[in-house]
């Protein structure tokens, strides 16, 4: 089929009909490569039990069409399931290149398809690009941060990669009028060799914005010292209508608000309109997931901290001597004079 | 002469306890020193991993290891934490007498409790009167009805308020020349009679508690009895030199290696004139300085450690080892002051620490006067 | 259930502290490692630490695969001494170049070369490359179940197991049964500090080095022929910003953030 246009797929992910919000940019990172390459369609495949609700939401996302697969036993995802029903679906459209969100469960499904299809996989890719002749590359980020290679697939279909949560802003909705394909699911899964059951999925919503949606971000390391000072912190973005986030070490030291929190190459990649670090020093593996920040002020005692390196102000003082002095600052300058 | 080199076992024991140590040392390196506290609960997890029982056979519970594995390790400890290092390197005094002079009973009774660290050991012989002067010691110990009763004061013991079975010697009468005769006692906490008593403010070394150890009237049984009646003062001698001035000379040399490498990471990442302190050539000779000490400590340390197993006597290499490593640390400390400027006196900074820990090495295991005295003495001789 | 067969997947991976150091090389475009000494890959030893307190429950074996250069020998004492009976490492120029399919038919090559296993472990992912497909594509070519970010497990008398695995904001709880290959996260468990009697019996356990024709992969499977993926061109992102330092008294500083606040208009 010469003059068939190229697929590029985004494997949607929702957990209890709820889509996850990596989807939205994946496939509005879709959009943008078939707009880059042009000549290609971009198709959502979704996966689950009675989630036909949301195709329509995927069609405003930027798909051109919508693969919908809907099975009871496809109602939790467990990788045997979904990654027979994506192997099957692939094997037989055929799309040029198929990207997942690298969520927990796209870093567990994209490799487990990639390895039945024999191609070639790029990791929680920051950057992606796709030439006219249909060549993906696929930037991804080692070394904690510290490097970055670009990567391709040349000789194998499809060109596979996952994608950075927090990368890609999704695009504006559009109401969009593509088409939604119901596949035959039990053709699909018949005959999978199913070696896991998945009992129950837990998710516990964190109270608070979530830092991807905050245009604050009041963020503190391993300076901070101790809970007591965390809740200067908790205070102060509560104030400004912020989210508040951590490093690696001050997650392990326990004083934060949980994993959903922590900023870097393990965590979030984030993009506030202002980011504050407190007592941050600023190891590549926390600066990475806050380069996109509008604004980063980073406050610390250390005047050789690396942060300051990466920051547009630099604050050489101890933040328990400053963050007192914000917060009533920040209080006298709501109230209306 | 070989060149001195680790075998590949004791590089990757260097590379296990320095993970331990980064772990579980460094963190409370600096509130043991502010608190001037024994970590108890540390210690506990030391010696499980066989930093206590380093060189007790393993059939005794310990690593089977020798007195240059317990070099590595107290260096390793002192680069974060040099108190610590002082009690285990005290520990090991205790370890020693009983594995060296102990019966098979006593060796039974108690090599598994301190090779496993979960008993402290010690060592007293100082008294008032002085440590190195060990034949002034006023302590005393008779023969009653199957028992001794031993009545003194120690003091400045290391371990004092922690170990569980200590290392007593007593005056116990006198040899055939007249001249005073010591003995050796293992003594319990607990005993009746036996008590420590007050505990000093150090100025270094304080993650080890250092005080006075009181006897009155404390009885204990004939099998407390250590290494038979009148050795006590060869015993302590000995000790003294195989594994209270080797210890002493790794522990110095942990302090070079530490005021070493935080001067070199300021050196690094101060930024001053534009550029870093390092490129600096003033800067540099003092980093230099430093590297010389560290490099001529860290041979005379692990040589005349080398030269005491292999058997040779040692004593002066030995005495100028802990003369050099723990002069040369307080050298160290001083001049990774000075390249630091004030941020060298800040208490955020550990090197004011190092400086403290360096000063208070040359009083333990006999002074650098004591050392040369030895040096001289076996020089001239 | 009886004695357990166990593999864990390890790397030796340049020491992750070392990583500001990174450099490539302006002439070849290359990655320069030099100063960075290898270590053992920080999630594997959570890997092995699960290996360890199986064993130590039902009695086994626990045998360490990793495909690294014959150097590699030094970095998996280190797991030796934690423990494991035994190390294979894979290795073979071969082997180069191999993406993390590529890669994953090396190292299950190898574990079917030691002999019949239960479970393979491995950390989620490497501290260098972090793809994090391994332990999935190890499962995938061994045919046999397989989990990722696992942050508990426990596996029953007769074999069957339970887990979790960390999503986003929650977990996932399954069930199966061995054999598996799973993935840990470094929640799973703390590593054990290595004893230094650990030390002294590594000295004699097995180290064996396995080439292409030991196991049987042949030129296509392995290395840049048999990967899908190929590098590119590699660079060193810089995420430098200005750097204005604000001046003065504490009570001037503050009023200068709040100024920054209400101009990028975040001040409600």
């Amino acid at each position: 089929m010469p003059d068939r246009k190229r697929a590029l797929w985004a494997v949607a992910e929702q957990t209890r009909g709820k889509l996850a919000s990596v989807t939205p940019e994946v496939l509005g990172q879709a959009r943008r490569l078939a707009a880059e390459a042009g000549g290609c369609e971009v198709a959502a495949i979704l996966l689950g039990k009675d989630v036909g609700a949301l195709a329509n939401d995927l069609l405003a996302c930027g798909a051109d069409k919508v693969f919908l697969v809907e099975d009871p036993a496809l109602e939790l995802y467990q990788n045997d399931t979904y990654g027979t029903v994506l192997h099957r679906l692939i094997r037989r459209e055929q799309p040029e290149v198929v990207l997942f969100g690298a969520t927990a469960v796209g870093e567990e499904l994209a490799p487990t398809v990639a390895a039945r299809l024999g191609t070639g996989l790029g990791a929680h890719c920051t950057n992606l690009a796709l030439a006219p002749d249909g060549l993906l590359t696929m930037g991804v980020l080692g070394f904690g941060g510290r490097l970055h290679t670009e990567m391709f697939c040349p000789d194998r279909r499809p060109q596979m990669a996952s994608v950075k949560p927090g990368m890609f802003p999704p695009l504006p909705r559009e109401e969009g009028n593509g088409e939604i394909l119901r596949e035959e699911a039990s053709a699909l899964l018949s005959g999978a060799d199913i070696r896991i059951r998945t009992v129950r999925i837990v998710k516990e919503e964190p109270e608070g914005m979530p830092l991807e949606d905050a245009d604050v971000i009041v963020a503190g390391g391993w300076g901070i010292g101790g809970k007591e000072n965390w809740r200067l912190l908790t205070e102060l973005a509560r104030e400004l209508s912020g989210a508040t986030g951590c490093t690696r070490p001050a997650l392990d030291e326990g004083w934060t608000d949980g994993e959903h929190t922590m900023i870097g190459t393990s965590g979030k990649t984030v993009r506030p309109k202002v980011y504050l670090g407190f007592g941050i020093s600023g190891s590549p593996h926390h600066t990475v997931g806050i380069k996109d920040a509008g604004v980063i002020i980073s406050i610390n005692s250390d005047p050789r901290a690396p942060v300051f390196e990466c920051s547009d102000y630099c604050v050489e003082a101890d933040f328990r001597k400053i963050l007192p002095l914000l917060l009533s600052e920040i209080r006298r300058a709501k109230v209306p004079a | 002469m070989p060149e001195l080199k680790f075998t590949q076992s004791q590089e990757m024991l260097r590379k296990a306890v320095r993970e331990f140590v980064e772990k579980e040392v460094k963190p409370i390196a600096h509130r043991i020193d502010v608190e001037s506290s024994f970590p108890a609960d540390v210690f506990q997890k030391m010696g499980r991993l066989g930093f206590a029982g380093v060189f007790v056979p393993q059939t005794y519970g310990g690593a089977g290891l020798g007195q240059t594995e317990r070099a590595i390790i107290l260096e390793e400890l002192a680069r974060h934490a040099a108190g610590l290092a002082m009690a285990l390197m005290t520990h090991h005094l205790g370890v020693e007498a009983i594995l060296a002079y102990g019966t098979d009973e006593q060796k039974a009774k108690y090599l598994p409790d301190v090779a496993t660290g979960k008993k402290i050991s010690g060592l007293a012989v100082t008294e008032p009167t002085g440590g190195s002067d060990v034949a002034g010691q006023l302590a005393n110990a008779s023969r009653d009805n199957g028992h001794w009763v031993i009545n003194g004061r120690k003091c400045f013991i290391t371990n004092s308020s922690n170990a569980e079975v200590n290392i007593v010697t007593a005056r116990t009468g006198e040899d055939a020349k007249g001249r005073p005769a010591f003995s050796a006692f293992i003594v319990e906490s607990g005993m009746e009679g036996f008590s420590p008593g007050r505990e000093e403010d150090k100025l270094g070394l304080r993650g080890s508690s250092t005080g006075d150890l009181l006897l009155n009237n404390c009885r204990v049984g004939e099998g407390s009895l250590l290494g038979g009646e009148g050795n006590g003062m060869r015993m302590a001698l000995g000790l003294f030199t195989k594994i209270g001035r080797t210890g002493m000379a790794a522990i110095g040399l942990g302090i070079i290696r530490a005021c070493l490498e935080e001067g070199v990471k300021f050196a690094r990442e101060r930024v001053i004139y534009g550029k870093p302190l390092a490129k600096l050539q003033a800067i540099q000779f003092e980093i230099a300085q430093n590297r010389i000490d560290y490099e001529a400590a860290r041979l005379m340390t692990y040589h005349s450690i080398g030269l005491k197993e292999g058997g040779a006597g040692a004593d002066a290499e030995i005495a100028a080892a802990k003369y050099f490593a723990t002069e040369g640390a307080v050298r160290a400390a001083k001049r990774t002051m000075d390249l630091m400027g004030g941020y060298g006196v800040i208490n955020e900074y550990p090197v004011g620490r190092y400086l403290r820990d360096a000063l208070t090495t040359i009083s333990c295991g006999g002074t650098s006067h004591i050392m040369q005295i030895i040096v001289a003495g076996q020089t001239l001789n | 259930m009886g004695e357990l067969n166990l593999v864990v997947l390890v790397k030796p991976v340049p020491d992750p502290s070392c990583y500001d150091r990174i450099e490539i090389d302006p002439a070849t475009g290359a990655l320069l490692r030099q100063g960075m000494p290898a270590v053992l890959n920080p999630a594997d030893k959570h890997a092995l630490e699960e290996a360890l307190v199986l064993k130590e429950r039902f009695g086994g074996r626990v045998a360490m695969v990793s495909m690294a250069p014959d150097s590699a020998s030094e970095t998996l004492m280190e797991g030796l001494a934690m423990g494991a009976d035994e190390a294979c490492i894979l290795s073979d120029r071969a082997f180069a170049g191999s993406d993390s399919l590529a890669t994953s038919r090396v190292l299950a090559a190898g574990i079917r070369k030691i002999g019949p296993f239960d479970l393979v472990l491995a950390g989620n992912e490497s501290a260098d490359g972090g793809t994090a497909h391994v332990p999935s594509q190890v499962g995938e070519l061994l045919g046999v179940a397989h989990l990722a970010n696992v942050i508990r497990m426990e596996v029953g008398p007769g074999g069957s197991v339970t887990a979790r695995t960390r999503i986003e904001n929650g977990y996932i709880e399954v069930r199966g049964s061995l054999p598996m290959v799973v993935g840990v996260r470094r929640e799973i468990n703390t590593p054990r500090y290595t004893s230094l009697m650990g030390v002294m019996a590594a000295q004699g356990k097995p180290i064996r080095v396995w080439r292409s024709e030991d196991l049987g992969v042949n030129a296509a499977e392995a290395g840049m022929e048999g990967s899908g993926m190929r590098p590119g061109k590699l660079s060193r992102p810089d995420y430098r910003r200005k750097g204005e330092i604000l001046k003065g008294s504490h009570e001037e500083t503050v009023r200068r953030i709040v100024a920054i606040l209400r101009a990028e208009g975040v001040l409600g």
